[in-house]
């Protein structure tokens, strides 16, 4: 114990120390939710809000057009729900006969699928939202959820690469016991893919919590609007942009993302400790 | 202990799945005989507001008809209006910007306003300029919503402390300019900030009696390239004098927040007279409008739509949203929610009646745009399609004279090869 | 039944999502920007069939083409090495089980938290303004201060600092991989007397080239795609003087802003086969630097 403390202070200080560091940008935006919007850029030196105000906060939260920011929380949690349940349960299974079955044909797909992710989606993008205009969903959630169902490239190869370190004397022994294809990987792989399945979830959570492109393609009615979109609405290009309200419903929609992940990234280090090794 | 928690996530789940579900239903469903029409807009909170405002306004007195509102952000708005073009699947009514019209437009997604006008839409308050400014070929693709003016917004407080006068003069001229800009600098003052490439450059053309784009669109609107290199040699001196800020020194700029003259750092800014408010509201100084320079300041200047509001071509109910588009240019209560954000309206019953109702800042750009109105010549074709790109070319041109890159005379070649290529497509 | 046609079965019961969506929704939209490729195409008239002549318009009458190509392999070449490398660092550092270390790490993700929105572009502009933060820094080090969003390599420069400081998703992946080597491989190598630099690069390295070779090529082809920072950064110009006109940029240009949908999917196109390139070249170094657990040693 006493050995241990100077190294322990250290660690504390140089990783704590460079926390900060890495975070000064954030501690800004902030402290700047505090300032009246017009004093943000003037005196964007001073890390200390005078005066201090909670108007952007109320400003922000009333939203707009009669719809409040809460609105636009909800509609964003429950596109999040959706999408995680399609990316956790299609990427595993995708990614279990990607890894660890034999079958023709197996990295033709596996190419064809990385290659998906090469193409600009800006060009796949309006023939894309003709096929959906032409299914009759356009202005809901489908054409952006409904996809996720069918596994997304990124996740699929990172399960991939995680489900290939397990060793496969684990699968031979559930074999031998009288176990199926469906039944090692439900009781053998998924067990100890957790942290990556952890990793799927909290990428899954941040990313569409954070996208902006698909909503404002499908989502018309204000009343849809997830939050990446009602963010960009404190901004104008032809007058002046309120961006006290901006940066405070950015620090609102920072909390769900950041407790998420404080949830969620124990999964990630301590899947593999409580659950392997013991097989 | 843990097993109740995930228990409780997984009810919290279920019941925003369903919620998600039944609201789906319900706004979708109900068929009550009722005309529906969609309409979209770019804008930031207090447009969206008023905007939402003028709309339930007009259901009011129009029991039959529903209006859907789809609003977004500038850069998101275009995103998404160009798939939906392409899908036909435009909403009944489109908000409108200049430089997109001729492209909408001439790719048949938008509806010729003709027909209406005069029926639905009473255009008897409005002049003819005003209503043509929506003009592509031969039909009406837009209904102007306002209109602006290019001027000189300057902090007058400033101009004093430096010994130029209480006032810029109405018919100041470009040498006039140059010496202010002089006094400035040996006081160690910006006199201007910034001047946006195309549309200044287009100014200048017109008051020697050019244009930047042809009327027809299909190539540039001056055959001679001294103008070009005489407009930017100019330019290149106020940088290289300082009298105005270098490109990088702009470049580090936020928004109009941190504008140097904002800061007191500099006399004035050349804008449209839309931006006046905005100004004006970061400022918190004293500020005024003056024309731009002379000489030639009235065929240089002209009235330039704030924005449109088109009809579809894909549109079921174009006679309905033109009935909506009168209410929005006639209707007195309704101008007065609207208070000139999307430009100084054409209705002339409608201004009158506004002169009372908007902001100090807002009476002062009326009354500018008031004076521009009779010096000022007809704007002329709007910007054809490929203006995009030529306005780009000319700003990356301009950057390159600015650095001292590139002399105006070479720039002026490479400008006109290039921009024939791409309006000659 | 053989038991290869049941594998076979097994294999494409599995897989099988993947390629129904692959069938629905992205075939029919890939190729049709294949055969845009070959037209010109305003996005709201008909296509016209002009062969190849967008690819060679685009490699020998377009130096912005060229300008963006260049930008954007710097851009690759130097972010993606260091964003890495700083992922592997970072978490290296936060592999430890004590408690205070789940908010260090919480901490460490939140710059990629913040996404894309624009605040971003704000807090960035603010760090490397005329009086910001970094200027500050230089100048106490006696280095002039630097316009960062008025020079072309250094507003480079600032995108690649961006990317480097959204780092989270990596460093997250970077742990998962660390925390599934097995501490007994450690244990086994200190009782060897293997120093901290030794167990690096015998036991750290290899167990973690999986996961490596995951992160490089996902990192590799998204940094090829990179547009909504330099959009944001550069208020949607990829000035200053085309400095950070990056070529995903470039294409939404041509696309949506100068309505050449047709040269655009030519670009998406090569952009793909340059990607493809460089994904297969790392995959086949891969069989020498990456081992599988799951492949025997």
């Amino acid at each position: 114990m006493t050995k241990k403390r100077p190294q322990y202070f250290l660690y504390h200080i140089l990783v704590g120390g460079f926390a900060v560091l890495l975070l000064y940008p954030v501690i800004w935006l902030f402290v700047s939710s505090f300032k009246e919007s017009g004093d943000i850029f003037i005196t964007a030196g001073s890390l200390i809000p005078n005066p201090f105000t909670l108007l952007n906060y109320a400003q922000g939260w009333e939203g707009f057009g009669g719809y409040g920011f809460g609105t636009f929380i909800k509609n964003t949690i429950v596109f999040v729900i959706w999408m995680l349940l399609g990316h956790l349960i299609s990427c595993s299974l995708i990614a279990f006969g990607f890894a660890r079955l034999k079958f023709v044909g197996r990295g033709f797909w596996f190419m064809i699928m990385l290659v998906t992710l090469m193409l600009p989606y800006e060009v796949v993008m309006i023939p894309q939202y003709i096929i959906f205009s032409e299914l009759g969903w356009l202005n809901s959630l489908k054409p952006l959820v409904v996809p996720a169902f069918f596994g997304h490239p990124f996740f699929i190869f990172l399960l991939v690469q995680f489900i290939r370190t397990i060793p496969r004397e684990l699968d031979e022994a559930a074999t031998i016991d009288g176990a199926n294809t469906f039944q090692i990987f439900y009781k053998v792989i998924l067990p100890l893919i957790v942290p990556a399945l952890a990793t799927t979830a909290i990428f899954t959570f941040y990313w569409t919590w954070d996208n902006l492109l698909g909503p404002v393609l499908y989502l018309n009615s204000p009343e849809k609007y997830t939050v990446s979109m009602a963010l960009n609405m404190f901004l104008s290009n032809e007058t002046v942009s309120n961006w006290g309200a901006m940066f405070a419903m950015s620090i609102v929609t920072l909390v769900p993302v950041f407790v998420i992940f404080f949830i969620f990234q124990r999964y990630v280090v301590e899947g593999i400790s409580t659950t392997g090794l013991k097989g | 202990m843990k097993r109740k928690s995930l228990l409780l996530v997984f009810g919290m789940i279920l019941v925003l799945l369903l919620a998600a579900c039944s609201s789906e239903g319900s706004s979708s469903g109900s068929d009550d005989g009722k005309v529906k029409l969609r309409i979209a807009w770019w804008g930031d909170q207090p447009r969206n507001d008023y905007t939402t405002k003028v709309i339930e306004m007009y259901e009011e007195q129009n029991p039959n008809v529903q209006i859907d509102a789809e609003y977004a952000s500038w850069d998101d708005y275009w995103q998404k209006l160009s798939p939906q073009a392409a899908a036909n699947e435009l909403p009944d009514i489109v908000q409108m910007d200049v430089s997109y019209l001729a492209q909408y437009a001439q790719g048949n997604k938008l509806a010729d306003l003709t027909p209406f006008l005069g029926e639905q839409i009473d255009t008897s308050n409005m002049t003819e300029d005003y209503v043509n400014g929506g003009k592509i070929d031969d039909g009406i693709y837009g209904m102007n919503t306002g209109v602006n003016a290019v001027g000189f917004h300057y902090n007058p407080e400033l101009l004093e402390e430096l010994g130029l006068g209480s006032e810029i003069p109405e018919d100041w001229t470009w040498d006039d300019y140059k010496t202010m800009s002089d006094k400035a600098v040996a006081q160690g003052a910006f006199f201007d900030t910034h001047l946006r490439p195309d549309v200044f450059f287009d100014y200048y053309l017109r008051s020697q009696g050019s244009r930047l784009y042809a009327e027809d669109g299909s190539g540039l609107g001056y055959d001679d390239d001294k103008l070009f290199a005489d407009y930017w040699s100019m330019i290149a001196e106020q940088v290289e004098k300082g009298a105005t800020p270098t490109p990088d020194a702009l470049a580090q700029i936020t928004g109009i927040e941190d504008d140097p003259v904002v800061k007191g750092e500099a006399i004035g800014i050349f804008q449209w007279s839309n931006q006046f408010v905005g100004l004006k509201q970061v400022a918190e100084k004293p500020l005024e409008i003056a024309p731009m320079p002379g000489p030639g300041t009235s065929d240089g200047l002209y009235l330039k739509p704030g924005m449109f509001f088109s009809v579809s071509q894909n549109s079921e109910q174009k006679e309905a949203a033109a009935d909506f588009l009168d209410f929005f240019m006639n209707d007195v209560e309704a101008n007065k929610l609207i208070l000139g954000d999307r430009g100084v309206p054409g209705s002339s019953e409608v201004k009158e009646a506004l002169k009372d109702e908007v902001s100090e800042a807002q009476k002062q750009v009326f009354e500018y745009v008031e004076w521009a109105e009779t010096n000022s010549s007809p704007m002329g074709a709007p910007d054809p399609a490929g203006a995009g790109e030529v306005i780009e070319l000319l700003e990356t041109l301009a950057e390159q004279i600015s650095y001292g890159q590139l002399a105006p005379e070479e720039a002026a070649e490479s400008f006109r090869t290039q921009a024939e290529g791409m309006l000659g497509q | 039944m053989s038991s290869r046609l049941r594998s076979n079965l097994w294999g494409y019961l599995f897989i099988g999502p993947f390629i129904i969506g692959f069938l629905a929704f992205t075939i029919t939209p890939m190729l049709a920007s294949l055969y845009f490729s070959f037209t010109e195409y305003g996005l709201f008239d008909a296509p016209k069939w002009i062969g190849f002549e967008n690819y060679i318009k685009m490699f020998t009458e377009d130096p912005r083409y060229i300008n963006s190509l260049k930008v954007t392999i710097i851009y690759v070449f130097a972010g993606v090495p260091l964003r890495l490398a700083f992922a592997l660092l970072v978490a290296m550092l936060l592999n430890v089980g004590s408690r205070a270390v789940g908010w260090y790490r919480t901490l460490y993700y939140l710059p990629s938290l913040i996404g894309g929105s624009v605040a971003v572009a704000i807090m960035w502009r603010n760090i490397f303004g005329d009086d910001g933060i970094v200027n500050i820094a230089l100048k106490s080090m006696g280095i002039d201060s630097i316009r960062w969003f008025g020079e072309p390599t250094a507003a480079l420069w600032m995108l690649i600092f961006l990317s480097i400081w959204q780092f989270g998703s990596s460093m997250l992946i970077f742990l998962a991989g660390l925390k599934s080597i097995p501490a007994s491989f450690y244990e086994a190598a200190s009782v060897d007397g293997a120093n901290f630099i030794q167990k690096f690069f015998r036991i750290t390295l290899p167990m973690l080239s999986p996961v490596l070779l995951f992160n490089i090529i996902m990192q590799t082809i998204s940094a090829f795609m990179t547009f909504v920072p330099a959009f944001i950064i550069s208020k949607g110009t990829g000035g200053p003087l085309d400095g950070t006109l990056l070529y995903s940029l470039y294409l939404f240009k041509q696309g949506f802003e100068y309505f050449n949908m047709g040269y655009a999917s030519a670009m998406a196109w090569v952009m793909l086969l340059i990607v493809a390139i460089l994904t297969g070249i790392i995959f086949l170094t891969s069989k020498y630097w990456v081992h599988y657990e799951s492949e025997g040693k």
